[in-house]
């Protein structure tokens, strides 16, 4: 199983191509398809690149790009400091995940344990939590009334601890981890090396497609988390991304061109990786989610 | 005594199995305790906060009150979901009771089955009856506006991406430039396309969605504000003409700014759901399609006798992970509602949050947060148990 994630192409037949007549009303279809779907795009790169005339007066597009509408919503609405905060925020969390899920997704994978299994369904089972039941209790407790150790509000620990560990990413690695065979193992033990040794000399440079796959999953919820950053961020200090455009929502009022802008800002770190990495990360997720 | 037989001793846990045991325990420590201080816990913390009163800051015991306020009528609430529950045996009934060496099921079965099926819909519907004349108002419609939600969006992405799927399938040139587009959406941050969306559907003349009307020659529409089922404002002036006049109530539909909202879920979760179908659509043998080809099935017989059932599992994943993603669906109609909207889009997730948020009743909305999860813990069930059985398991 180890060696079919990345190395097989999931998601095509493999064959060469050959043009047949009958593929031209899929051709068509699928452009009609495409079209709608990236209409959203289009129109938010277009609007933030008008006049506020322009967004008024029903133009498909500018007639003269302002470039400066980035700027202006850069500096007017702080997007510059929300963008650094996203960054860090979601940095930390990638961090977090791949440490605690690499470790646990090992031991589930590889370490014998008296209640090995039950630990393991119980951490699957939060999978079916919904994030409106947590929210609530989770608000109590980084704000101390719980447990007392303060109020977390407006700080660092608040917006990444929760994030950084999730029995999904735990269970994409004990998969991929539960691949690699054996008799490397034991071939590892008798050179001398413990579990620590094996997982950091053997383990995690034969698993990098699935590091990828984990990295880009909790990059891209990292950055897109919502809700919980809106609750404990009352200040700008750590606000990321996404809550400052929706407090930007708010205050542009009919400033439409800035607010797309502001949109741009948000979405393109986001697009960017995927871009990059589009092939493994599809595949992943393709991969990933049948498994899962 | 004399120790003569290992076996009947009790083992003795040796030094190195004990140290292989402690590195276990620390390897899944770190991430155990982050999920199950904010996974875990919280369960059981809302449950607690729900039975007391707590407006921000905790207040005495109060039992069940809140809960009542929900349902509004215990003899109700118990009609509803016993009547879920029904919809279950009538299942049973209709495939499985006795049934006798795998035979078929007699007919008196399925007669009974469909009678208690057509019981349950009798239930289920008095229960809720009952439930809307006392219960939270607010709440139960949001549940209702959460139902439309999903039986509006989740169907249509899945047809949708199995016709996606299936086209981008046979080997055609910019596969992979076509799946990259389908699949932007879902990568995309929901707020900032949120914001896109209520550009695009405002009320607004000279916005995209009425600028696309005004070349049909249709009047500019409401789209996000408009209160009124959707079903109304396309078919009005039919309803008038036909003296049906405007049409009510729960099978009336969602209202248009709920619809706008179900697009939006459509475009966000139809290429995720056509790359799911494209992988499995790769574990599908080749084989069989040849062999089938080979027998003389054409194009239409192959696809509806061999990808649908091969497919049924994934499938069945994808419905399951829509609905409770409906069920939890949030920011992007948090963003997507403004004042204008009034409640027009308010599903349980956002009312939940508004009486937190907004009424600063927390003990409330922890007991709506967990009737909600009730009703997804039931509607996981039911789904498992009608679904879950039918589905091809190669």
């Amino acid at each position: 199983m180890a060696d079919q994630v990345g190395t097989r192409p999931v998601l095509s037949r493999g064959e060469p191509y050959e043009f047949r007549l009958s593929h031209v009303p899929a051709y068509l279809a699928l452009t009609i398809g495409a079209v709608v779907s990236m209409t959203p795009f289009l129109y938010m790169i277009s609007t933030s690149l008008m006049t506020l005339g322009e967004t008024i007066n029903r133009r498909l597009f500018p007639s003269n790009p302002q470039w400066v509408n980035y700027q202006t919503a850069w500096s007017e609405a702080d997007f510059a400091l929300y963008f650094r905060n996203s960054v860090i925020i979601t940095a930390i969390i990638i961090l977090g995940v791949l440490v605690t899920c690499t470790l646990a997704g090992y031991a589930f994978a590889r370490i014998e344990f008296p209640g090995r299994e039950a630990i393991f369904m119980v951490l699957l089972a939060t999978l079916m939590i919904p994030g409106t039941v947590t929210f609530l209790p989770n608000f109590m407790l980084v704000r101390g009334e719980v447990i007392p150790w303060g109020s977390w509000l407006n700080t660092l620990p608040a917006l990444t601890v929760p994030f950084m560990a999730t029995a999904f990413i735990i269970f994409l690695f004990r998969q991929f981890f539960l691949g690699i065979p054996h008799e490397l193992y034991d071939a590892a033990r008798i050179d001398g090396a413990g579990h620590v040794k094996f997982l950091t000399a053997v383990v995690i440079p034969m698993s990098k497609p699935v590091l990828m796959t984990a990295t880009l999953l909790t990059f891209v919820t990292a950055w897109n988390e919502f809700l919980w950053p809106l609750l404990v961020t009352t200040t700008p200090r750590w606000r990321p991304l996404g809550v400052g455009l929706y407090t930007f929502i708010s205050e542009a009022g009919p400033e439409t061109h800035l607010l797309m802008a502001g949109a741009v800002i948000t979405i393109l770190p986001v697009l960017l990786v995927y871009f990059v990495t589009q092939k493994q990360f599809t595949e992943g997720i393709a991969t990933s989610g049948l498994k899962g | 005594m004399i120790r003569t037989d290992s076996a009947t001793k009790p083992r003795r846990v040796s030094a190195m199995r004990r140290r292989e045991w402690l590195t276990g325990y620390a390897f899944v420590l770190p991430a155990t305790l982050v999920i199950t201080i904010f996974g875990l816990f919280p369960i059981g913390y809302a449950i607690y906060m729900s039975v007391h009163r707590w407006r921000i800051r905790k207040g005495g015991f109060i039992g069940l009150d809140n809960y009542l306020d929900i349902v509004g009528d215990w003899w109700g609430a118990l009609a509803f979901f016993g009547g879920l529950l029904l919809i279950m045996a009538a299942h049973w009934l209709w495939t499985d009771a006795f049934r006798r060496d795998g035979g078929a099921v007699p007919l008196v079965a399925k007669l009974l089955g469909a009678l208690v099926l057509l019981g349950s819909g009798v239930f289920v519907s008095l229960g809720w009856r009952l439930m809307t004349e006392d219960g939270d108002r607010r709440f139960l419609a949001g549940l209702t506006r959460t139902v439309y939600y999903g039986f509006g969006s989740v169907p249509v992405q899945i047809i949708l991406a199995l016709i996606i799927a299936s086209l981008l399938f046979q080997n055609l040139r910019g596969q992979e430039l076509f799946r990259m587009l389908y699949f932007l959406p879902y990568v995309t941050p929901a707020v900032a396309a949120a914001a896109v969306f209520r550009n695009i559907f405002s009320p607004r003349p000279e916005r995209p969605a009425n600028t696309v009307l005004s070349w049909f020659g249709i009047e500019p529409q409401q789209w996000l504000f408009e209160q009124r089922p959707a079903i109304n404002v396309v078919f009005g002036g039919l309803f008038e003409r036909l003296g049906i006049g405007e049409l009510s109530g729960f099978w009336a539909g969602p209202s248009f700014a709920l619809v706008t909202v179900i697009i939006f879920g459509i475009w966000t979760y139809t290429g995720y759901n056509a790359v799911i179908f494209l992988a499995g659509l790769g574990n599908i043998p080749k084989q069989l399609y040849e062999a089938a080809a080979i027998d003389g099935a054409t194009r239409v017989q192959q696809f509806r006798h061999i990808t649908v059932p091969l497919l049924s599992p994934v499938t069945f994943y994808l419905t399951v992970l829509g609905f409770i993603g409906t069920f939890q669906a949030f920011t992007h109609i948090y963003v997507m509602r403004s004042p204008n909207t009034r409640e027009a889009v308010d599903t349980a997730s956002i009312v939940i949050f508004d009486t937190f948020y907004g009424r600063n009743n927390f003990s409330l909305a922890a007991a709506q947060s967990v009737v909600l999860f009730a009703i997804i813990l039931i509607l996981t069930l039911l789904q498992n148990r009608l679904f879950g059985r039918s589905v091809f398991r190669g």
